[in-house]
C-alpha cells in the first residue's frame, strides 16, 4: 500500500478561520443557525477576481490557497472537491428570479456560478493547473468521495499530490427548509475545508499525519460495518487496541445520532470524540471531522472538550484515530489517520 | 503510463433517439435525429428545439413498476431505466450487484421537481417530500434504490463531463483492486433551470444544431441516461462473460482558462485526448473514429478542432458529433456517447454528423456516411465541460 | 447625456458587482473590455440583459454587443438613440 500523507489542512467554519484556536478557546454559541466566521478575503483574491464570487467560492479559494502555501506545493497533480449542495446561494438567486419573475431577462452570472464544479475549476484557473479536476456531490459523503478518489489515484501511482476539499454554504432558505423536514442538527454550521495530500518523501517531513485507510459503504448491515472496520485496520497493520479515539458525527438530532449509537459496540472501549458541537453540521462537515483528527494527531493532544466519554483519557497523545461518519443512515465512511511521530 | 484494460460487459441507454440499445442503433444506422420542438417540458421558451426522451414520467414509472405517489425526479427515473438495462445485459445476479459500486454523473439532480413545486416548497408543507431530493446525490440514491442494493454509491458533478468522469473514477477503482464490478454513467433530464441558464449564455440555437458547420449557431439541449458495467479481467473470467468492448484508456485534464469558454487552442481537450492515448498505449494512427464533444457552439467546435489537429495532424481519423441526433445531454453525454461508441465498434459503422453542410475555416469534414473508411477498432470519446473539465475515453474492440 | 452616463456607470457597477468602484473611477472613453476595466464575455452578457431591462434595447448576440460596449461614451450614445424605455 502506498503511503499517503495529509500535509496540510485548513478550514473556514463557525470557529475561528484558518487557525487552530478551537482547540484551546472554542467559540460557543447560543443559537442553532450560525454562518461562518470569514477571514479578510482581500488577502487571497483581487477585487476583479472576487466580484463574481459568492461566499462559498471565496472560502474555497482562501482555504485552498492557504493549504497549498503551508504544504509548499504550488501545482498539485489533482484538484478534487466535494460539495453537497454546490453554490446554493447562486442557485437560489437564479431559480428565484425564474420562478418569481418569469423566464426572461435572467442574469447569466448566477447561473454560471451555480454549477457544482465552479469551485474546482476556479481553483484551477487561479493556480493555472491543467491536472486532474473533479467534483463530487453526494450529500454527507461528498468529502469522503473526493478523498477516496485521491487515495485511489495515489495507490495507482497516477498522482503524487492532490488538493482535496469540501465546501458547503447554508443560506437562510437551506436552513429553514431543513427545519421544515426536521433534519438540522442541534447546531447548523457551514464548512470550507481544504487539505493537501502527498505521497512524496519530501512532504513526509512536515506532514500532519498519514491517511492510512478509507472505506465508503452504501446501506451496509451492522455486520458489514464491523467487517469494514476490521479490514481497514488489518490493511494498515493495526488492531482495535491500537486506536486512541474514534471521531463520531453525532449532532444532537436523534434521527442522526441513532445510527452512531447502533454501531457504537463496534468500537469496543475506545474513547469517543465529537466535533459538531463546535463546528455545527452541514453536508461538508465530515471534512471538519478529518481536519480535527489530523490536527489532534499533529499537535499530539485531544482537547478535553471533544470527548464524549472516557474523559480520563484526555492526556493521551493520539497516534491512531478513526473517523466514522454516516449520512441519512445510508452512506457510511471509515477513515483511519496515523501519526508519523517516532517513525 | 499504462493501466490495466477494463471490460465493458453491459450497456444501458435512453435518449431522444431511442429508449434502449436496439432502438438507438436503428436510429444511428438511419442517421435519424431525435431533436424536435419541446413536448414534455413546461416552459415559455418553445422556440428552442430539444432532444427529449420520448417518455413521460408516468410512462417511466410504469416501466419500472413504481407507483405514482412516490416522490421521484425525472433524472432518477431515466437513470434507473438505463442502469437496469446495463445490469440485465451484463447478466449480473443479485449477489454480484450487492458487491458492485455505482458511480453516477448528474448536475441538475432533482431540479425538475424543485422548480415545479418551488412556491409550495417555500411557502407551505404540501411538497416537503421533495426538499430532500433536490440534490445530486439524492437522485443517484433514488435510482440505486429502484434497481437493487449496491456496496458503494457516489455522484460526480462536473457538468457536461460528469458521466465520463464517473466512468473514469469507476475504472480507477477497478484498476486499484478496490472493486471488481462498478456500474458507471450519468443521467440528466431537461429542466427550465438549465434551459434558461444556457439561454442567458446565448449559446442555444433556435434551429437544429450543426456541429462543426461554418454556420453553426449554438447547441440544442437534450436529456437522457446511459450506464456501462465495468469489470476487471478476473471478474470477466470468473463469470465467463463475453465483454462488449474494452475501456483501454482514459484521462481527465483541466483547461484552466475560463468558466464558460474553452481556450482557443483547446489545451484541456488536447491533454485529455493525448493522455487517454498514452494511458491506453495507443498511437494516434491507431484511432479509427472520434466521437467528438461537438456541441455546435462556435467556441467548442473551434477549440476542439484545434485540439484534434494539434494531436492528430495528418493522421486525423473519422470524426463526428452525435449531438445533432441526441441533443446535448449535458451530464449524461459522456456515457450516452460511450454506448454509441460501443455500438459503432460492434456494428462497424461511423455515426453520421447530422445537419452538417459547410466546412469551417481550417475545419474538419465530419462523418457523412455510416460506412467506415476502415474497420472501427479504436475510438476516442470526448466530453468537455464548462469550467474546463475535459475528459476523454479510449474504447476498443474486444476480440 | 451626462446624467445618462452617470446612471449607466452606476448600473454597471451594480450589475457587475464592481465593489469599491464609483462612477468617478470609470473614464468615459476608456475601453471596458480587455485592457481598461478588464471585463470579459460574461460581463458582456450581463450588459446585454441590462440594455433590455433598463432601456428596452434588444441586442441580437454577443458580437453585436461587443461593438456597442466599447466605452461608456459609445454605450450612452447608442442608448440615447435607440432606447424604447
Amino acid at each position: 500500500m502506498k503511503e499517503v500523507y495529509i500535509v496540510s489542512a485548513e478550514q473556514i467554519s463557525i470557529q475561528q478561520p484558518l487557525v487552530d484556536d478551537w482547540m484551546s478557546t472554542p467559540v460557543s454559541y447560543g443559537t442553532s443557525y450560525i454562518r461562518s466566521l470569514d477571514p479578510s478575503f482581500k488577502d487571497f483574491i483581487t477585487p476583479i477576481e472576487g466580484r463574481r464570487m459568492g461566499k462559498i467560492l471565496k472560502r474555497a479559494m482562501a482555504t485552498s490557497i492557504t493549504a497549498l502555501k503551508h504544504a509548499g506545493i504550488e501545482k498539485p497533480d489533482a484538484i478534487i472537491t466535494g460539495t453537497g449542495l454546490g453554490c446554493i446561494e447562486n442557485t437560489e438567486k437564479f431559480l428565484g428570479s425564474m420562478c418569481n419573475d418569469g423566464e426572461n431577462l435572467l442574469a447569466p452570472t448566477s447561473f454560471m456560478q451555480s454549477t457544482h464544479n465552479t469551485i474546482s475549476s476556479l481553483i484551477a484557473i487561479h493556480t493555472h493547473n491543467n491536472g486532474y479536476n473533479a467534483t463530487y456531490s453526494h450529500r454527507g459523503i461528498s468529502f469522503e468521495s473526493a478523498l477516496y478518489d485521491a487515495w485511489t489515484q495515489m495507490q495507482l501511482d497516477k498522482i503524487t499530490s492532490a488538493l482535496v476539499g469540501s465546501h458547503d454554504e447554508v443560506t437562510p432558505t437551506v436552513y429553514s427548509l431543513a427545519e421544515k423536514i426536521g433534519v438540522n442538527g442541534k447546531i447548523c454550521g457551514e464548512a470550507s475545508v481544504s487539505m493537501v495530500l502527498s505521497t512524496s518523501d519530501r512532504c513526509r517531513q512536515s506532514a500532519m499525519c498519514r491517511l492510512a485507510g478509507i472505506k465508503i459503504m452504501y446501506r451496509p448491515s451492522h455486520q458489514q460495518i464491523s467487517d469494514a472496520l476490521k479490514k481497514v485496520l488489518s490493511d494498515a497493520g493495526k488492531r482495535m487496541t491500537d486506536i486512541d479515539a474514534v471521531v463520531l458525527g453525532v449532532n444532537g438530532n436523534a434521527d442522526n445520532d441513532i445510527h452512531y449509537h447502533n454501531n457504537r459496540d463496534i468500537f469496543e472501549n475506545i474513547p469517543l470524540i465529537q466535533y459538531k458541537h463546535l463546528f455545527g453540521d452541514c453536508f461538508s462537515a465530515s471534512a471538519l471531522g478529518v481536519y480535527v483528527a489530523a490536527t489532534c494527531i499533529n499537535k499530539e493532544v485531544i482537547p478535553e472538550h471533544l470527548f464524549i466519554n472516557n474523559r480520563d483519557k484526555k492526556y493521551i497523545r493520539p497516534k491512531s484515530i478513526i473517523i466514522f461518519n454516516q449520512s441519512d443512515g445510508k452512506n457510511y465512511s471509515i477513515i483511519l489517520l496515523e501519526s508519523l511521530c517516532g517513525e | 503510463m499504462m493501466g490495466k484494460p477494463i471490460y465493458i460487459t453491459g450497456t444501458g441507454i435512453v435518449s431522444a433517439i431511442g429508449n434502449d440499445k436496439q432502438h438507438t442503433l436503428q436510429s444511428l444506422l438511419r442517421s435519424e435525429s431525435g431533436i424536435a420542438p419541446i413536448r414534455y417540458l413546461n416552459t415559455e421558451h418553445n422556440e428552442f428545439p430539444v432532444g427529449e426522451v420520448k417518455l413521460s414520467n408516468s410512462e417511466m414509472r410504469a416501466i419500472l413498476g413504481i407507483d405514482e405517489q412516490k416522490p421521484l425526479t425525472r433524472t432518477s427515473l431515466l437513470g434507473a431505466i438505463a442502469i437496469k438495462q446495463a445490469i440485465k445485459e451484463a447478466l449480473l445476479d443479485d449477489r454480484q450487484l450487492n458487491s458492485a459500486g455505482l458511480i453516477s454523473g448528474t448536475t441538475v439532480g432533482g431540479m425538475d421537481t424543485t422548480e415545479l413545486y418551488y412556491h409550495d416548497i417555500i411557502s407551505d408543507n404540501s411538497k416537503n417530500s421533495y426538499i430532500n431530493i433536490h440534490d445530486c446525490g439524492a437522485t443517484t440514491e433514488l435510482s440505486a434504490d429502484m434497481v437493487g442494493r449496491f456496496a458503494f454509491v457516489t455522484t460526480l458533478s462536473t457538468a457536461c463531463s460528469s458521466a465520463a468522469n464517473a466512468i473514469i473514477a469507476a475504472a480507477d477503482m477497478i484498476r486499484s483492486g478496490e472493486a471488481d464490478i462498478v456500474i458507471a454513467g450519468g443521467a440528466e433530464c431537461l429542466t427550465k433551470y438549465h434551459l434558461n441558464g444556457f439561454n442567458t449564455l446565448m449559446i442555444l440555437d433556435k434551429e437544429p444544431c450543426r456541429p462543426f458547420d461554418a454556420n453553426r449557431a449554438g447547441l440544442n439541449l437534450g436529456e437522457g441516461a446511459a450506464y456501462v458495467v465495468l469489470e476487471s479481467a478476473e471478474s470477466v473470467n470468473r463469470r465467463s462473460i463475453t465483454p462488449l468492448a474494452i475501456l483501454k484508456g482514459y484521462a481527465n485534464a483541466c483547461d484552466a482558462y475560463h468558466q464558460t469558454a474553452s481556450s482557443a487552442c483547446g489545451d484541456g481537450a488536447y491533454l485529455a485526448m493525448k493522455n487517454a492515448l498514452s494511458d491506453g498505449e495507443t498511437r494516434v494512427s491507431d484511432i479509427d473514429y472520434i466521437n467528438a464533444h461537438g456541441t455546435g457552439t462556435p467556441n467548442n467546435d473551434e477549440s476542439e478542432t484545434a485540439a484534434m489537429k494539434r494531436l492528430f495532424g495528418d493522421n486525423m481519423p473519422e470524426v463526428s458529433s452525435t449531438k445533432s441526433s441526441t441533443g446535448h445531454t449535458t451530464s449524461a453525454s459522456g456515457a450516452i456517447e460511450t454506448v454509441i461508441c460501443v455500438l459503432a465498434i460492434n456494428n462497424n459503422f461511423t455515426p453520421v454528423n447530422v445537419n452538417w453542410k459547410n466546412r469551417m475555416e481550417n475545419g474538419i469534414i465530419p462523418v457523412q456516411d455510416i460506412k467506415p473508411i476502415k474497420p472501427i477498432k479504436n475510438v476516442l470519446c470526448n466530453s468537455f465541460a464548462f469550467g474546463g473539465n475535459d475528459s476523454s475515453l479510449l474504447i476498443s474492440k474486444y476480440n | 447625456m451626462e446624467n445618462l452616463k452617470i446612471e449607466l456607470k452606476n448600473k454597471i457597477i451594480e450589475v457587475l458587482n464592481l465593489e469599491d468602484m464609483t462612477p468617478e473611477d470609470i473614464d468615459d472613453n476608456a475601453p471596458l473590455f480587455g485592457d481598461g476595466l478588464g471585463l470579459d464575455s460574461i460581463d458582456a452578457l450581463e450588459l446585454i440583459v441590462l440594455m433590455e431591462k433598463n432601456y428596452g434595447i434588444k441586442l441580437r448576440d454577443a458580437a453585436e454587443g461587443k461593438k456597442i460596449f466599447q466605452s461608456i461614451e459609445v454605450m450612452a450614445d447608442y442608448i440615447s438613440k435607440n432606447r424604447t424605455k
